[in-house]
């Protein structure tokens, strides 16, 4: 395959994790410009543990999803009384913060020659992993995309669950789901923390794949992206997020003769097709239907 | 003395951010909405007063005229396109998310305008004036002036006028103006095309503040209203005026007292703790409890 275009589909891999996560949220109702703070913790944990502590990445992934899901937990109970606009800026103001706090996280050690670590705005240069054991862009492709595909298993196996439907209804009407005997708080904590960890996984691949983060690379507006790709799909299927992030980031490279005039083009577009179809393109309502009539033919 | 000088420049400041505060309280309080793309407004205007500046002519008043038109008007397309479509109670997380979609080709815009990375913004030549040991630029303190204006105009527009008392039943509650005949929509675009001229005055003072304007000043001001307008309350007017005004002087002492580089995460500490401790902020606690009761009500 194409370098180009691997490295294109590994970075469309990438940021859907990011973009189910913002999702996963969605669903609980609420709106997060946060989730590149999980992404940003479960990349610098990720790398810690595989070029600074020399472990296998199967640990370093984990580390980064366990510690995006608890930083998500913590969060969570943070804001546990806000909603809406107020849960979306307290979100902000938590990556933010963290964001500023990795500018003064100095902790580099010197090994084999090299200086490795977190360095401040400098970042957490030379994660080797991939380079040490021969990854090639496509075989890191083959693996990224082969964790995607168990995540979206998982969320498609979760669609028609007790949890999923629960936290859907939670999201629609809290005060009715609560009349209902389900504790919005609850499914509210379990999603964000599912996010959390969604997001730490995905980030501990970008690591991985970039073999240099910094904290730049973690602004808001990676987090407002994740969202976007989020509404732009439609909440109906796990699927939506992936076909936000297709769609634009698709779009953008098939267009790049107008690169100059892309974003231009793009924002337009958005705006235009969130008039005609306010929900995404696979809306919830979109997927009742189509589900309906393929159950019916079915029969 | 130095505290008394680094509050009087936190105060210059500060009056920039309650206008950016303001446009954003504007917006919530009738509309209920965030309109992300604010600060690519004000961005498109700035770089409009740039972009025209040579061909005009006309100086640091013809920056002043253009940046607050092309922030109106950009923030009234901005209306139409993102907000108007998606005015139902449910419309609010889609409104945002086309309103980021419009800041992005806004942004966009601007860069095809100003291609380098700084431009010169001329500001308007006042000595500065000295009390005693206490300095304050003159420019800033003609800005603090009009500040003052705005706001002052703002009142008497939304308190003794019959659009104003419009625009505050609509805030009040939309269902019922309607009813009594109120046009909801054209209300919103008036609210929108006012909250991009201040803004747009907001624009001035600081980049003429400044003497330069960067692609960056959209992302920036979005935060600095955001933040003035949570810290003072949301949905309250004169809660965004104090806000800005705190958040300036919070800033401004923080900048002082640890350096330039911590100045920010203080800021951000800042709004988060208020979130948290006091969600409705410093006066606007009767809203959120009232938008908290509207969820309850089923």
């Amino acid at each position: 395959m194409d370098l180009y275009l691997a490295s294109v589909l590994t970075n469309m891999t990438l940021i859907a994790f990011l973009a189910l996560s913002a999702y996963l949220v969605l669903v609980v109702g609420e709106v997060s410009f946060g989730q590149q703070a999980f992404f940003c913790i479960g990349a610098y944990l990720t790398a810690s543990v595989t070029a600074l502590a020399g472990a296998h990445i199967v640990w370093g992934l984990l580390a980064g999803m366990l510690a995006g899901a608890v930083c998500a937990l913590l969060l969570g109970f943070l804001t546990i009384r806000l909603s809406g606009l107020y849960f979306a800026i307290s979100t902000l103001c938590f990556a933010e913060l963290l964001r500023f706090s990795l500018l003064h996280i100095r902790f580099t050690q010197l090994i084999d020659g090299r200086e490795i670590g977190p360095d401040g705005p400098e970042g957490f240069s030379n994660i080797r992993w991939i380079f040490e054991h021969n990854y090639a862009v496509t075989d890191f492709l083959l693996l990224a995309a082969t964790c995607l595909l168990i995540l979206l298993v998982l969320l498609f196996g979760l669609q028609r669950s007790h949890l999923m439907l629960a936290a859907r209804m939670v999201g629609n009407d809290p005060v009715l789901a609560q009349s209902q005997g389900f504790n919005p708080h609850r499914y509210r904590l379990v999603f964000i923390a599912l996010s959390g960890a969604v997001a730490g996984f995905g980030g501990g691949l970008f690591a991985l794949f970039n073999t240099h983060i910094e904290p730049a690379m973690f602004g808001v507006m990676l987090g407002v992206h994740g969202l976007a790709y989020s509404i732009i799909g439609g909440l109906g299927t796990p699927l939506g997020p992936l076909l936000g992030v297709m769609l634009d980031i698709g779009l953008l490279e098939s267009i790049r003769q107008l690169a100059a005039y892309r974003m231009i083009l793009f924002g337009g577009l958005v705006a235009l097709l969130l008039v005609f179809r306010p929900e995404g393109i696979a809306s919830p309502r979109l997927v009742a239907r189509l589900r309906r009539r393929w159950g019916r033919r079915r029969v | 003395m130095e505290v008394i000088q680094t509050s009087l420049d936190g105060l210059m400041v500060g009056s920039t951010y309650a206008l950016l505060g303001l446009g954003f309280a504007l917006v919530f309080g009738i509309m209920r909405r965030i309109n992300l793309a604010f600060g690519a407004c004000l961005l498109f205007g700035a770089s409009l007063a740039i972009y025209l500046e040579p061909l005009l002519g006309w100086g640091a008043w013809g920056l002043f005229l253009v940046t607050m038109a092309g922030a109106a008007l950009a923030s009234a397309y901005v209306e139409r396109l993102c907000f108007a479509p998606h005015s139902q109670r449910r419309g609010a997380v889609t409104a945002m998310i086309a309103s980021f979609a419009i800041w992005m080709q806004l942004d966009e815009i601007s860069s095809q305008l100003l291609p380098q990375r700084t431009h010169a913004y001329q500001g308007l030549e006042v000595p500065t004036l000295w009390l005693g040991e206490l300095s304050v630029r003159g420019d800033q303190l003609l800005h603090f002036g009009m500040a003052l204006v705005s706001i002052m105009l703002l009142y008497i527009l939304l308190y003794k006028t019959r659009l104003g008392l419009l625009i505050r039943a609509t805030a009040d509650n939309p269902e019922s103006a309607h009813l009594l005949g109120a046009r909801v929509s054209w209300l919103g675009f008036v609210v929108f095309f006012l909250a991009g001229i201040l803004g747009g005055v907001a624009a001035f003072m600081i980049l003429s503040a400044d003497g330069y304007a960067t692609p960056l000043f959209g992302l920036w001001s979005t935060f600095k209203g955001l933040m003035a307008m949570i810290i003072g309350g949301v949905g309250s007017l004169l809660g965004a005026v104090v806000g800005g005004l705190i958040l300036g002087l919070v800033e401004t002492h923080a900048g002082a007292a640890l350096g330039a580089e911590f100045r920010d995460m203080v800021t951000f500490g800042l709004v988060f703790l208020v979130l948290i401790i006091r969600p409705g902020g410093l006066m606007g606690v009767k809203i959120y409890r009232t938008d908290n009761a509207a969820q309850e009500r089923v």
